[in-house]
Formats: structure tokens, C-alpha cells, sequence
């Protein structure tokens, strides 16, 4: 299991992850497949999604005798971080979510087709806005479900007794309600029908919630490839802009500005990768939940800080739609808020971290 | 609720100024077309002329403007509760650059025979102009402008390029800073030209913005010919004109319009969040709401200036300034706390009320245009803080 890694074949590990991410998201690489899939159904590429999970990518995380591939958190937030930055659509971390909830659970359901990217199987275990709590309402709608429109199956969790069974719900004749969302993709609300769903296992209460904090890190982690990204544009914008006679990043006060951004990326990196290492040394309860936290709310608030101010250091040209850099601030829209808002993760890092006097 | 009676354009400037705010409501509840209520995008010529046709109708276009010109001639705090009363009532922003930045340019340095000619017609809505400053390689070195017009005879040849042209497909009329003496200074050889749109040799191209609306445009010269009547103040002397044009786009951005409707959407947003309960929202709230209180008086100390006709100095930028962070903050929180409704295209619920972001996307550009916020701030710090360099 990755935590037995050293620290050289870890580095080696992630650097690997790195590579083959750039078969789907190529670094540097043009946006004109991830524009062409924006506001269209299911707002990705199947064949994609197919290919990483021929990768391995869907199953990453989950133990290689249930099929996966065994590797840590850093490798997860490395390849989420690539993708990114190559804005890459399709629904990654929410099948990752489920596929670590099944792996988890004795009968696995879906699991071998969704780890092959044949079936796209997510997790409706929403019932409002900004929460990371599932109360498995049984007739409550499930909102916020990420790209749902491409979905063949809704895992439903449904409180039961004391406990959260967990059901499958086939997508087709399934009562889904669907909304575009500012990147191009979509989010949807499922209205369940447990009586038509068959019941997968009678206790995924832990399972869910492990599951929800390794998709907030990875969506950390994607946060981190984007801002990166959109930085990096537009520094080289600044390198080339000229007005008044000079290049525009010339002048001081754009200058600073870049700095203050670039220190947001330092610290949403340090962030990241020390809950991705954590994770991996074994973190359990309270401690694990609170990296994940300390990264989700960087994350979330360093990435709307430096996509907001790349537009603003482009001018006109960061308010069209043809120019990248709005691209990613879309993107940050949709996932700065995505299994919990900055102020969410604040509020249980500090629930779970008191102060102490020492 | 009682009606009350909406007295003639000329006496409402002599109204006590809680009756006119009363008049104002009536007014927009008579007039105000309930389907452009709070629209989610600014809206085209098509869609808001009928509200344009309708104020004209009625007198009530240009209340800044003095009345000898048909404007309403109203003090400066009639102003203020007028865009208070049209934001709390969600009335949609017009085709305003021949209202709020031509019409007070030709009352100021247009010939007799040009405030004849084109005064009457934005006040009918036959002109419907847009402003043609900025060029790929002119934004904020706005005086490096090559967009360039030859005297031929009676007439100015205009070629050259200019973009990001608002609402450029709706216009009829665009004024134009051009060059006319490539041999001076680059801020003395700029005239200042207004030109018909359907002359022979313009071509207007829209540019999809991050709303994903066709807002803005390129438009292109190729031959252009403009009659020499058409330039308004001195040849060459376009550049001053235009900078005190620029104090009132300035103050016109500066108004606390923007931020005034953003802090009602975040209210009603928080309403269906539940957020008040949480001390920490509380103090944001309370936060932006003195921020837009303290804007609203500096505001007015500004448009006192203006109504006493002093000239706006260059500390006119703060205004701008202020208001265009406050909006981008007060949007950012809705952001913030809109969870994932916040990354939804459309409006949340189907509630225009509830545009998060969208609302959000349309506060990016405030700190861009009219000058971007950096430029504002070294006119800040060099011409009224008399910082060196
Ligand atoms: C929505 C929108 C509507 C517009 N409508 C119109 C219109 O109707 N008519 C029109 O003529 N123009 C219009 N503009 C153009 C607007 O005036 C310009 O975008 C603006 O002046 C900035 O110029 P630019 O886009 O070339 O950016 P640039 O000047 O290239 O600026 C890029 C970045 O560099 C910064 N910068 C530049 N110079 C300095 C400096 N000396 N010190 C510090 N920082 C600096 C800027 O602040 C910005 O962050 C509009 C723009 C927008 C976004």
C-alpha cells in the first residue's frame, strides 16, 4: 500500500501520475475539446472518462484487491491538479467519491464497471446547499449532483434505523432535473424512488464520510491546477502587454499584485500536498477531517482571489469569452464551493482543532 | 396603496425631496414595463427602447441635464433618489452614453448648430450613440490612439480600428477619439468626431463577453468619410475635452447604483440562505451596507460640486474606485455564501432576484473600464497625493 512508499518512489509515483495525466490534459495544452464539451449533454467525453479509467484514474485510490490501483492521496491530488489545469470535464472526483464508497462496503454494486469508466455511477447524497452532512432523507430531493446529466446510476443514501443504508438507483426513468452551470457543465437534483433501487449495504455512514473528504482535497487539489494555470497566463500576459511605451509588467503596482497572487498558490500547495501526506501517513477521525479542511478552504478562497485577479490584470481582453483565462474563473465558480465553502471548512477545522492555552 | 399625482417635468426639481421620492415611485409604477424588471443581462435596444420611448414620452430621460436643453434639471439629491427609487425598483440601464456622457459634452463645448442638431435627438431616442475610445493597442495609454482622421476637402477620412465597444451593434451614432496631427505630442494632436454608423465603410463585429452575452464590439474604418461640421470643440484639442468627459463616466460610475442593487440581491439572497443567524455574516452585512452608506455621501459631496459647476479634479477617481470594489465585494460574498448555487448559469430558483452568478460576473468589469482601478489609483497618488514619479 502507498504509505509503505519511501520517499524516492513516492516522488517517483506522483511523478508518473503527472505524465499520464498529460495524455488527457496536455500542460500548456489548447482548451478547443474542453470549450467544444461546454453546455453540451453530457458536458464531457465518455470516450475520456473510458480512457481514465483504463488508466487506473477512477480506481486510484482503491485497494488493488478490489480492483483498483492502491495508490495514496498524493498521487490523487497530483493527477486532479493536472486536470485542472487542463480544465478537464469529466467527472473525475465524483466517480473516485464513488468508487471509494463502494470499495468500501461489502457488496459492491457497480464497482468493476465504474473503475473502467464503462458506467458513471455518483453518489446523490445531498439534500442542500454548503454541507458535507448526508441526513439520507428517504423522499428528499438530492441536489447539487456533479454532472449528472451523463449519469447511469444515482447511489442513494437513505437513513435506516440508526444507520445509512446505501441504495443504487438506475438512472434511466429516474425523476432528474438538470442545470448548466457557468463552466459549461451541469448539476442535478434527484427526486429518489428507493422502491425501484436495490439496496447495496445496510451501514455507509463512515464510508461517505471518508469518501466526501478525499473528493474535497482532490477538489482542492483540481483548485490548485487551475489558479496555477491561469497565473501562469497571465504572467506571461504581463511579460508581453505593453501600453504607455513599456511592458505592462513593468509596473509596480501590477508587480505586487502578481506577487500577492503568487503567495496564495505557495500556500494553497503547502496546503494540499500536507493533507495529501497526512492522509497517506494514516490519519484517522478528527485529524484527517481537519487537513482536509485547512486545504478545501484554501482552496477555495486563494482560487476565486487569483482567477479574479488574472482577469483583472488582462483588462478587456480577461472580460471575452475567447480568452482562457475566464475559463478557469468559471471553473472556480463552480468547484470553490463544491463539497464545502472556504467558510464551511473554516468552521469545522476550528470545531475540530480548538485552541489550546499551550 | 393611494396613487399620487405626478406633477410636470419642470416643477418636479422644485419638490420637496420625500414627495419626489413618492413621485418617483408612482412614476415607475405607472410607466416601468414589469417585464424588464431586474433583467439578468444588460439588455439591448430592442428589448429596453420602450422604456427609452417611454421616458422621453413622458420628459423624464435626462435628469441631469439643465432644463434649457429639456433635461430636468434636478439638485443633486433629487439625483441620488432617483437611482435609488429606478434600482429598488429593478429598472434596466438604457442606451445612456448620448445621455450621461455625449449630451453633457455638446452642452459644454458644442456649437449653437450642434446642441440644434444633436440635443434633441438623443432626448427623442433617434440618436442612440455609443462611445468609440479604447483600440487594441489603446486602453489605458488611451492617448496613444491611431485611429486616424485626414481632412479631405469637407470632409474627415476616418480608417483605423476600435473595440471593446459597448453596445456598438445598437447604436446609430458613435463619438470617436481620433488623430488628426501625427506629428505633435500624442495628447495634442487627438480630435474629437462624431460619426453617423451607416457611412459607407464601417463594419461592426460583437465580441462575446464573460457574461456570454454579445455586449461589447470591434468596430472598423475603412474610408470612412465624416462631414467637418461633425467635430465638436478645436481640431487637436479632443484630448482635453474628452478628460472631462471622463470626470463624468468618473462620477457616473461612481454612483452608488451598482452596489445599491448588489446589497439588496445579497439580502435577498441571504433571506433564502439563512445566513443572518451566523455572527460572522452579520459583520460582513453590516460591513458593506456602511461602506454603501459612506459611498452614497461621498457621492453626494460630488455631485453637489458639480451642481454648484465647479470642475471635478482628478479626485474624482476615488469615487470610482470605491464603488467598483464595493460591488466586487459585495458580490464576492454572495459567492461565498450561495454554496453551490453559486456556480449555476441561470438564475437560482428561476428567481432573477437570485442571479449569483451572474451578478458576479458583471462586477468583474467595473474595475476594468473607465479607466481601470490601477490607472485610478496613480491619479490618485500622483495628481492629488503629489507623489513623485
Ligand atoms: C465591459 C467593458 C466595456 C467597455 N466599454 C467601452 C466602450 O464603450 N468604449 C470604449 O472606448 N472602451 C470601452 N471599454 C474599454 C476600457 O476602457 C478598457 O478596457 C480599459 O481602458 C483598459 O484597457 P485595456 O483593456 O487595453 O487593458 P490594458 O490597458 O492593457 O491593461 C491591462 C492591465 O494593466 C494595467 N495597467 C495598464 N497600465 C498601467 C499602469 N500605468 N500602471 C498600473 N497598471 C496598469 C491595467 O489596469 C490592467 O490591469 C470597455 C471595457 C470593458 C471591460
Amino acid at each position: 500500500m502507498s504509505a509503505a512508499l519511501d520517499d524516492t518512489d513516492r516522488a517517483e509515483s506522483i511523478r508518473m501520475i503527472r505524465d499520464s495525466a498529460a495524455a488527457v490534459a496536455p500542460p500548456g495544452g489548447d482548451l478547443k475539446r474542453v470549450r467544444a464539451l461546454r453546455f453540451t449533454d453530457p458536458g464531457y467525453d465518455r470516450g475520456t472518462l473510458r480512457q481514465m479509467g483504463e488508466m487506473g484514474w477512477i480506481g486510484l485510490r482503491v485497494p488493488e484487491e478490489r480492483g483498483g490501483a492502491g495508490l495514496g492521496m498524493g498521487e490523487a491530488c497530483a493527477l486532479a491538479e493536472a486536470l485542472g489545469a487542463g480544465l478537464a470535464p469529466e467527472p473525475l472526483i465524483p466517480c473516485a467519491l464513488s468508487a471509494g464508497l463502494l470499495a468500501a462496503l461489502d457488496s459492491a454494486g457497480p464497482l468493476d464497471a465504474l473503475l473502467a469508466g464503462e458506467t458513471v455511477a455518483l453518489t446523490a447524497w445531498q439534500e442542500r446547499a454548503d454541507t458535507l452532512d448526508a441526513p439520507g432523507t428517504a423522499d428528499a430531493p438530492r441536489r447539487f449532483v456533479p454532472m449528472a446529466s451523463g449519469a447511469d446510476t444515482f447511489l442513494v443514501p437513505v437513513r435506516e434505523g440508526g444507520k445509512l443504508a446505501l441504495y443504487a438507483q438506475p438512472a434511466s426513468g429516474a425523476d432528474v432535473a438538470i442545470e448548466r452551470t457557468q463552466d459549461g457543465g451541469n448539476l442535478g437534483t434527484l427526486r429518489p424512488n428507493i422502491g425501484g433501487a436495490e439496496k447495496l449495504a445496510g451501514d455507509a455512514e463512515a464510508a461517505l464520510a471518508a469518501a466526501l473528504d478525499e473528493a474535497a482535497l482532490a477538489t482542492g487539489a483540481y483548485l490548485l491546477g487551475v489558479m496555477e494555470r491561469a497565473f501562469a497566463m497571465t504572467t506571461d500576459y504581463l511579460k508581453t502587454r505593453q501600453q504607455f511605451g513599456r511592458i505592462i509588467g513593468t509596473f509596480q503596482a501590477l508587480q505586487h499584485r502578481a506577487a500577492d497572487l503568487s503567495m496564495q498558490i505557495a500556500l494553497t500547495r503547502a496546503s494540499v500536498e500536507a493533507a495529501a501526506a497526512s492522509l497517506d501517513a494514516g490519519a484517522t477521525g478528527d485529524a484527517r477531517r481537519a487537513v482536509v479542511s485547512r486545504a478545501k478552504a484554501r482552496a477555495a478562497e486563494a482560487s476565486m482571489l487569483v482567477t479574479r485577479g488574472c482577469v483583472q490584470l488582462s483588462g478587456g481582453i480577461g472580460y471575452t469569452d475567447d480568452y482562457d483565462v475566464g475559463l478557469y474563473l468559471r471553473k472556480a465558480m463552480v468547484l470553490a464551493n463544491q463539497y464545502g465553502s472556504a467558510a464551511l471548512h473554516r468552521r469545522r477545522f476550528m470545531a475540530l482543532v480548538p485552541e489550546s492555552d499551550e | 396603496m393611494d396613487a399620487i399625482a405626478v406633477p410636470q417635468p419642470q416643477e418636479l426639481d422644485g419638490l420637496d425631496d420625500e414627495v419626489f421620492r413618492q413621485v418617483v415611485r408612482q412614476f415607475l409604477r405607472d410607466n416601468y414595463p414589469e417585464d424588464l424588471r431586474n433583467p439578468p443581462k444588460r439588455l439591448h435596444w430592442d428589448e429596453n427602447k420602450v422604456w427609452y420611448h417611454k421616458l422621453a414620452e413622458k420628459g423624464w430621460l435626462c435628469p441631469g441635464w439643465p432644463k434649457e436643453h429639456g433635461g430636468l434639471g434636478l439638485s443633486p439629491a433629487k439625483q441620488i433618489i432617483l437611482s435609488e427609487e429606478y434600482e429598488r425598483h429593478g429598472v434596466a440601464r438604457t442606451n445612456d452614453h448620448g445621455i450621461v456622457m455625449l449630451g453633457p459634452l455638446v452642452i459644454r463645448y458644442g456649437t449653437e448648430e450642434q446642441k440644434q442638431r444633436f440635443l434633441p435627438k438623443i432626448l427623442t431616442g433617434e440618436h442612440v450613440w455609443c462611445q468609440g475610445y479604447s483600440e487594441p493597442n489603446a486602453g489605458s495609454d488611451l492617448a496613444a490612439l491611431r485611429t486616424e482622421a485626414v481632412l479631405d476637402g469637407d470632409h474627415y477620412v476616418v480608417n483605423g480600428q476600435k473595440t471593446w465597444t459597448t453596445l456598438a451593434t445598437d447604436a446609430n451614432w458613435i463619438f470617436l477619439l481620433v488623430r488628426t496631427d501625427k506629428q505633435a505630442k500624442k495628447q495634442e494632436g487627438i480630435s474629437f468626431l462624431l460619426v453617423d454608423m451607416k457611412s459607407p465603410g464601417i463594419t461592426v463585429r460583437p465580441i462575446i463577453n464573460l457574461e456570454l452575452h454579445d455586449e461589447f464590439c470591434e468596430v472598423f474604418f475603412d474610408n470612412v468619410r465624416v462631414p467637418k461640421e461633425n467635430l465638436v470643440g478645436q481640431p487637436n484639442k479632443g484630448w482635453d475635452m474628452a478628460k472631462a468627459l471622463l470626470g463624468f463616466e468618473r462620477i457616473f460610475i461612481g454612483a452608488p447604483r451598482q452596489s445599491a442593487y448588489a446589497l439588496s440581491r445579497l439580502r435577498t439572497l441571504a433571506d433564502r440562505m439563512g445566513v443572518w443567524d451566523e455572527a460572522d455574516f452579520q459583520d460582513r452585512y453590516a460591513r458593506l451596507r456602511l461602506d454603501l452608506e459612506d459611498l452614497k455621501a461621498l457621492y453626494g459631496v460630488y455631485v453637489a460640486k458639480l451642481k454648484r459647476g465647479e470642475q471635478l479634479g482628478p479626485d474624482v477617481s476615488m469615487l470610482k474606485v470605491i464603488q467598483t470594489e464595493l460591488f466586487q465585494r459585495i458580490t464576492d460574498t454572495m459567492l461565498e455564501i450561495g454554496g453551490e448555487n453559486a456556480g449555476l448559469l441561470e438564475p437560482m430558483e428561476g428567481n432573477r432576484d437570485l442571479n449569483i452568478g451572474g451578478l458576479f460576473i458583471q462586477a468583474r468589469p467595473a474595475t476594468i473600464y473607465g479607466g481601470s482601478n490601477e490607472i485610478q489609483r496613480n491619479i490618485l497618488s500622483k495628481n492629488v497625493l503629489g507623489l513623485p514619479g
